[in-house]
């Protein structure tokens, strides 16, 4: 099973309010990028290990979005938790309804998710799931495989890498290290548009859900269930700056410029940069 | 795996591709027939390598979309005044109307951006078959999907092979009929291997950028001729004014150029240095950079047959692109609507044969797009009987025009020459398609340029703005091109042949053609083990194949980029 989440797209500004913040209607969405990397690690265990792979989301109805592009690079089944009570949940809130959710699907060997979400940035959600579960994870992970019924995972620590052995079930979050995610098939993706165009195969592909049909406490989520407290936001400034291109005839020209630039009137790579 | 299987697929998502799957599903619609159709494009999204001007006469898509006025086609005006301008160095010239070619007289034509042209038209195909039974019509759309190989079966087009990497038989697309609206990335040996060549298609280069701009000057077109292009290759320039404060400024060049250093990109940016330009661009900025070339040969260019069993060729790929009017989206429009019915007809009668579907070349050219062709059918070739025209009385006039104004500079340059006039009526006659001096035959562009070329210094128009001229490599910027890891999409067959031909180009300190004409500082030439080597820095390439059309030596093949790599033209 692969966490997955529609964020904004950061590069797009559309969405984007005067004061920073963003108005998720009109926002331009993509797959949060991390996630990337666990649907990656996914779709090769199904390669590997005939695994079957389950893509769970929450968020609004539009969300069902990333469950369809999931399937373009492989992805089995897709299953959406949409639910007004949902909004304004913190991560305490998420966890607890992405970990029913996944006690409602059942049988599940290994959960992935990404390292953490381009608009949370806690990467506290996956190991909350796991807590949840009470599974062992690994995080970090930048590479695993399954042997005998075994994870054998390699995750990045400070300074190196450590090697570790789990047992099954487990949850997993992939680090950015990890292996990109392949470019999608033309047969899958084929194939994809084959079983959309049949609304029975569909219905039997991807599923919307709420909070009621899978059995979570809704005082546990939302807004309600969330003890974060927001004190304040504020805008840090834009981004920018302007770009000066040295085009010499070797690097060497071009360093050799670069270095008379900046011992001219003693001046640092900030104040050269922006006049 | 099943083995995947359409009726129809068009590969191309250009506006002669999409009006094909338009007419088709239309035909498929209102006679309740049950069809597949898939679109194919190697872009990002759909119109994301598509570019053009574009002003365009409305007949074609009038016919589409009857309604286009309130459907939300993409339009960013209606032209309300056309000039065909004369520019000298500093000053400029509207040619007044009674001597301006009545072919560039724009009033009541549609400007578009034909990238957002194909967006719409191929979200508004999915919107046509939304409410309709899947079992049905069927239109599924692939965008980041490249045809990489045309599959034959018993000579026989069946489908092609999607994307260079993919695996064979299982990345397969089979179909009845495969359309061809790929400005010739497959097309090319679709012809060559059924020998369907008449001529060889010469073509031009066209870049442009959309600059936000201080004053609204939407609807007004200016078309120009003369500076910068005064070392006698063929070209002009268009400034389109488009809604919302921008305009498109862009350059046309003929690849048929004894210069091997064109520069297309730097051809632009001297257009713009030019003080007409300069007080149009004051304050503003550029949002957005393209490249892309033009089949500009015409009628004796198009090939004997438009089909052949399994296959139509339809647009660019085509070579319905008419100059003389710069006239190729309406006509890529109509070949494709034409085919279209073709096509419809073929699957209904279960023959895809060129028994029928080669029908479609007579009915094209028994319309208005085989009519204009032909009247065109010299247009480009007058420039190359009376070479004078662009080396010398162009060039000439534009100085005269600078120093004496139109009317005393236009005598000045015709005392001087006064051999001018009748080259100018003659030259007339054919352009006007008067003339005539029975089929012609065009060399490829590949053969033109001299190595030993010595280029003029371009005098500059004085006092431009430094901030508006962008380097090469600035401007590639704007084309917001993006390359996965590991897309080798050009080939270069053999380094060897280059190194002889950067040797012989370097003789008179000219770069070899690929180098020279790039609108993107892909190629370079590059000091390596001890030898001068040609070098290519792909992630920049806007894949406008310039290259492959202008290198001597046959030795180069530019494919289409795959997983949806390359530029992106939005609004372009
Ligand atoms: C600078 C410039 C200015 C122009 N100005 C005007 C104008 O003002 N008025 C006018 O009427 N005409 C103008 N034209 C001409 C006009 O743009 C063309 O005639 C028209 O674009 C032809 O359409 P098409 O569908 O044949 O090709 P395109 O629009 O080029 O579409 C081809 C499509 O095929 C796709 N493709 C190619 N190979 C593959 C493959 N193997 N697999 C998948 N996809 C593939 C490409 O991604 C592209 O989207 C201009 C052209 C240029 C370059
Ligand atoms: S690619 Fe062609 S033009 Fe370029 S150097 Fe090689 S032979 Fe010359
Ligand atoms: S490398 Fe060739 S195809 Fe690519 S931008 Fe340059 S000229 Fe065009």
């Amino acid at each position: 099973m692969v966490f997955i989440k529609q964020v904004p797209d950061t590069k797009s500004k559309a969405g984007v309010n005067p004061d920073g913040t963003i108005d998720r209607a009109r926002a331009k969405r993509m797959l949060n990028p991390f996630d990337r990397f666990a649907l990656q690690k996914a779709i090769e265990l199904k390669k590997e290990n005939g695994a079957e792979v389950t893509c769970v989301t929450m968020g609004p109805p539009k969300a069902q979005e990333i469950l369809i592009d999931a399937f373009d690079y492989g992805a089995d089944y897709g299953i959406l938790l949409t639910d007004k009570r949902l909004a304004a949940s913190d991560t305490l809130a998420t966890a607890y309804a992405l970990s029913a959710l996944a006690k409602y699907v059942g049988g599940v060997d290994i959960m992935i998710t990404g390292l953490q979400t381009t608009d949370g940035d806690t990467a506290q959600v996956g190991p909350q799931i796991a807590e949840r579960h009470n599974v062992p994870q690994i995080t970090y992970c930048e590479s695993m495989k399954v042997d005998n019924g075994k994870v054998i995972a390699r995750r990045v620590v400070e300074g190196g890498h450590q090697k570790l052995e789990s047992t099954l079930p487990v949850l997993i979050t992939m680090a950015n290290s990890a292996a990109p995610l392949a470019p999608k098939r033309f047969a899958e993706v084929a194939a994809v548009k084959e079983f959309l165009h049949h609304p029975e195969e569909r219905e039997k592909r991807v599923k919307s859900v709420n909070l009621d049909d899978i059995g979570a406490d809704a005082s546990k989520a939302g807004l309600v269930g969330s003890p974060t407290v927001v004190g304040k936001t504020w805008k840090l400034g834009e981004l920018g700056g302007s770009c000066v291109m040295y085009q010499g005839r070797s690097a060497l020209d071009e360093v050799n410029e670069l270095a008379e630039q900046l011992q001219k009137d003693d001046r640092g790579i900030g104040e050269l940069i922006n006049g | 795996m099943a083995k995947i299987e359409y009726d129809v697929i068009v590969i191309g998502g250009g506006p002669s591709g999409l009006s094909a799957a338009h007419r088709i599903v239309d035909l498929a619609i209102e006679n309740k027939s049950k069809l597949k159709v898939a679109v194919f494009d190697k872009g990002r999204r759909f119109g994301a390598h598509s570019m053009s001007g574009a002003v365009s006469n409305p007949r074609s898509i009038k016919k589409l979309f009857p309604d286009y006025e309130t459907n939300g086609f993409p339009i960013e005006g209606v032209c309300s005044e056309s000039y065909v301008t004369f520019m000298g160095k500093q000053s400029s010239w509207n040619i007044p109307s009674i001597f301006s070619p009545p072919d560039f007289n724009k009033k009541g034509y549609l400007i578009l951006s034909q990238s957002n042209v194909a967006k719409w038209m191929a979200s508004h195909l999915k919107e046509k078959v939304k409410t309709l039974d899947y079992r049905n019509t069927v239109v599924d759309l692939y965008r980041g999907f490249t045809a990489s190989e045309i599959i034959y079966e018993n000579g026989a087009v069946v489908g092609v092979k999607v994307d260079n990497t993919g695996e064979p038989e299982r990345d397969n697309c089979y179909a009845k009929i495969t359309v061809f609206a790929d400005k010739g990335f497959l097309s090319q040996e679709l012809i060559a291997k059924n020998d369907l060549a008449n001529s060889s298609q010469t073509w031009a280069v066209g870049t442009k950028e959309i600059w936000k701009v201080e004053k609204d000057y939407s609807g007004k077109v200016w078309h120009t001729l003369g500076y910068p292009l005064l070392d006698g290759t063929f070209g002009g320039g268009f400034i389109y004014g488009l809604s919302g404060n921008r305009l498109a400024i862009g350059m046309v060049s003929g690849l048929d150029s004894k210069n091997p250093n064109i520069q297309p990109p730097q051809v632009l940016q001297n257009l713009k240095k030019h003080p007409m330009l300069q007080k149009m661009i004051a304050g503003g900025t550029v949002l957005s950079y393209a490249a892309a070339v033009i089949p500009e040969a015409g009628y004796y260019a198009v090939p004997k047959e438009f089909a052949v069993d399994g296959a139509v060729i339809v647009g660019d790929a085509l070579g319905v692109m008419d100059i003389k009017g710069f006239s190729g989206m309406d006509k890529a429009m109509e070949s494709g609507i034409t085919a279209g019915e073709t096509i419809f007809e073929a699957l209904q009668k279960g023959d895809s044969s060129t028994k029928l579907l080669g029908a479609f070349k007579e009915k094209l050219m028994n319309g208005w797009v085989g009519k204009e062709l032909k009247e065109a059918r010299y247009f480009r070739h007058a420039f190359g009987v009376h070479k004078e025209l662009l080396s010398s009385y162009i060039p000439s006039f534009v100085g005269n025009l600078d120093s004496f104004g139109p009317y005393i500079g236009g005598l000045v340059t015709i005392l001087a020459s006064p051999q001018a006039i009748p080259t100018a009526i003659s030259a007339k006659k054919m352009m006007d398609g008067k003339a005539d001096i029975g089929e012609i035959s065009l060399k490829d562009d590949r053969t033109a340029s001299d190595p030993a070329y010595k280029p003029e210094p371009l005098s500059e128009p004085a006092g431009y703005d430094k901030k508006s001229i962008y380097s090469t490599a600035d401007v590639v910027f704007y084309a917001n091109t993006h390359y996965h890891d590991g897309n080798e999409h050009i080939e270069e067959f053999d380094s060897e042949t280059c190194s002889e031909c950067i040797e012989k180009y370097g003789i008179n300190n000219n770069p070899p053609p690929c180098v020279g004409d790039c609108t993107a500082e892909v190629h370079e030439v590059a000091e390596k083990d001890g030898g001068k080597r040609h070098h290519m820095n792909l992630e920049n390439c806007v894949q406008c194949r310039t290259c492959e059309l202008v290198c001597p030596e046959k030795n180069l093949k530019v494919n289409g980029a795959y997983h949806g790599s390359g530029p992106d033209f939005a609004g372009m």
